[in-house]
């Protein structure tokens, strides 16, 4: 009877504990916040975001546009990559995007890269937001254009011209493309080549007026 | 108070508490994992689901130990102090259950089902929990990628189904969609013809809660000396336990429901011992 009551003290004190010391020592409250309870797996949601493709100039609840999308604007057209672990739609996207822009990188990595895309530079920014940085992962609820706060989540950031301003003007896009009609890597490839090769072709048009310090 | 009176209102308050996320209602979102199963893809969630965490612990290969250790440390914490008590007292599953628990009851006196719940194999249909768990939640996890929450019958109804009706025209299914729905349309089957028939045989935290039953400070007692064997005990569990013969049995939710109908209060709760 005694023995078993030292057991469980003892089961107890241990677990309670390590509990304890993990959440006191260890970030994993807030890797469970960000990474699981604040963005979801739209696979687990088992449903695909049905909005439109269109650029639009205002971000999500008017916020202001990251300071590093900003920064690479200078450089073209900024494309944002919202990946994560455990993510069916993550993982039917990863291929596509490496494809598209002819590079590679683990799917755990942090990676950016100035890649070329039909002569021209885009900023490719990668983040997968179990394994990133705050400034990176804060930054995906500013381009969350339809309020989903879902992944995989894709953002091409251009340019626009506004009311006599050049200003930041960007789409997103969620999920595997399913709701654009694409069904086969293929087809998903083709859809973001043509939405690139928009984006850049308002770039081009715009980029003379914008200034960023 | 009467027992199931004071279970019924923990289990509509701790619904309600793990319902607080809702944006503005008050919109309180934690780093916690649910010790019982329920789905952050719930737009009312306030914590995470505890498989989804470990499903991504072990994601492709990969082995995140913080992720891996957080939810099974509050599932240990709470599993040494009351058990699998969670299962009756504060899972949201566990009331819709209660709910259904009815018209499985009227089911459970047919003739059909009583042959079937004392076949010799019900009892080894109750581990596949434990090897859904495991091979679910963390073989194919850690192999393939495949995880159970992207099929989960409880992620359908807390999740997709709110989200769909919140959102008309936001969404459409994806491909996991189907088999979700057909496995949604089983689960609900299954819980209006076996009492607390999820828990019972499919529930992965279940799976994780049920071995600590052995070593919990709270546990039921059974005075088996003054036992008459009339049997009222086990005809009420909704678990389908033959009481008297069980001992820290590891299927026992702590729902009482033995101790309340013991014609002679030889059933009661004990905080610690054996």
């Amino acid at each position: 009877m005694k023995k078993f009551l030292v057991l469980q003290i003892g089961a107890l004190v241990l677990v309670s504990g390590a509990l304890g010391g993990l959440v006191a020592v260890t970030p994993v409250y807030d890797e469970v916040r960000s990474g699981i309870v604040l963005v979801l797996c739209l696979s687990c949601l088992k449903l695909e975001p049905n909005t439109l493709a269109n650029f639009t100039f205002q971000t999500a609840d008017n916020q202001s546009h990251a300071g590093f999308v900003l920064e690479n604007l200078s450089q073209g057209p900024v494309f944002l990559h919202y990946s994560g672990d455990a993510c069916a739609g993550c993982d039917v996207m990863y291929p596509v995007i490496k494809d598209l822009f002819s590079i590679e990188f683990g799917k755990q990595d942090m990676f950016s890269s100035i890649v070329a895309f039909e002569n021209t530079s885009v900023p490719y920014i990668y983040v997968n937001i179990h394994h990133t940085i705050d400034e990176l992962r804060n930054a995906q609820p500013i381009y969350d254009k339809d309020h989903v706060g879902g992944i995989p989540m894709f953002t091409i950031v251009t340019l626009g011209y506004d009311n006599g301003d050049v200003k930041p003007k960007y789409t997103t896009l969620y999920g595997t493309l399913a709701t654009y009609g694409c069904d086969t890597d293929a087809q998903r490839l083709v859809f973001l080549q043509q939405l690139l090769r928009q984006s850049i072709e308002m770039y081009n048009q715009n980029k003379e007026g914008y200034h960023h310090h | 108070m009467k027992l199931q009176i004071k279970r019924l209102i923990s289990q509509i308050l701790l619904f309600f508490s793990a319902n607080l996320g809702y944006p503005g209602y008050p919109g309180l979102k934690t780093g916690f994992c649910y010790p019982f199963f329920y789905c952050q893809a719930c737009p009312a969630a306030t914590s995470a689901c505890p498989l989804r965490a470990l499903e991504q612990s072990v994601d492709k290969g990969s082995f995140a130990w913080r992720l891996f250790f957080f939810p099974l440390l509050i599932i240990g914490t709470l599993g040494i102090l009351t058990g699998r008590a969670v299962c009756a007292w504060a899972c949201p599953i566990g009331l819709l259950q209660r709910g259904t628990g009815r018209v499985a009851r009227k089911v459970k006196k047919t003739p059909l089902a009583r042959k079937l719940g004392s076949h010799k194999a019900e009892k080894y249909l109750r581990y596949t929990k434990y090897v859904l768990l495991m091979s679910l939640v963390f073989v194919t996890s850690y192999l393939i990628g495949f995880i159970f929450t992207d099929i989960c019958p409880v992620g359908f109804l807390t999740g997709t189904i709110p989200v769909l009706i919140l959102n008309p025209g936001k969404f459409v299914p994806n491909f996991f969609f189907p088999v979700a729905l057909v496995i949604f349309v089983l689960f609900l089957i299954l819980i209006f013809i076996i009492e607390r028939g999820w828990c019972r045989y499919f529930c992965p935290v279940g799976a994780l809660l049920a071995p600590f039953n052995k070593i919990s400070f709270l546990h039921i007692a059974v005075d088996i000396k003054n036992c008459i064997h009339c049997n009222v005990c086990s005809y009420e569990c909704p678990m389908g336990i033959d009481i008297p013969n069980m001992h820290r049995d590891p299927e026992c939710i702590l729902c009482g429901k033995c101790v309340t109908a013991c014609p002679n209060q030889l059933i009661t709760f004990e905080r610690k011992g054996r």
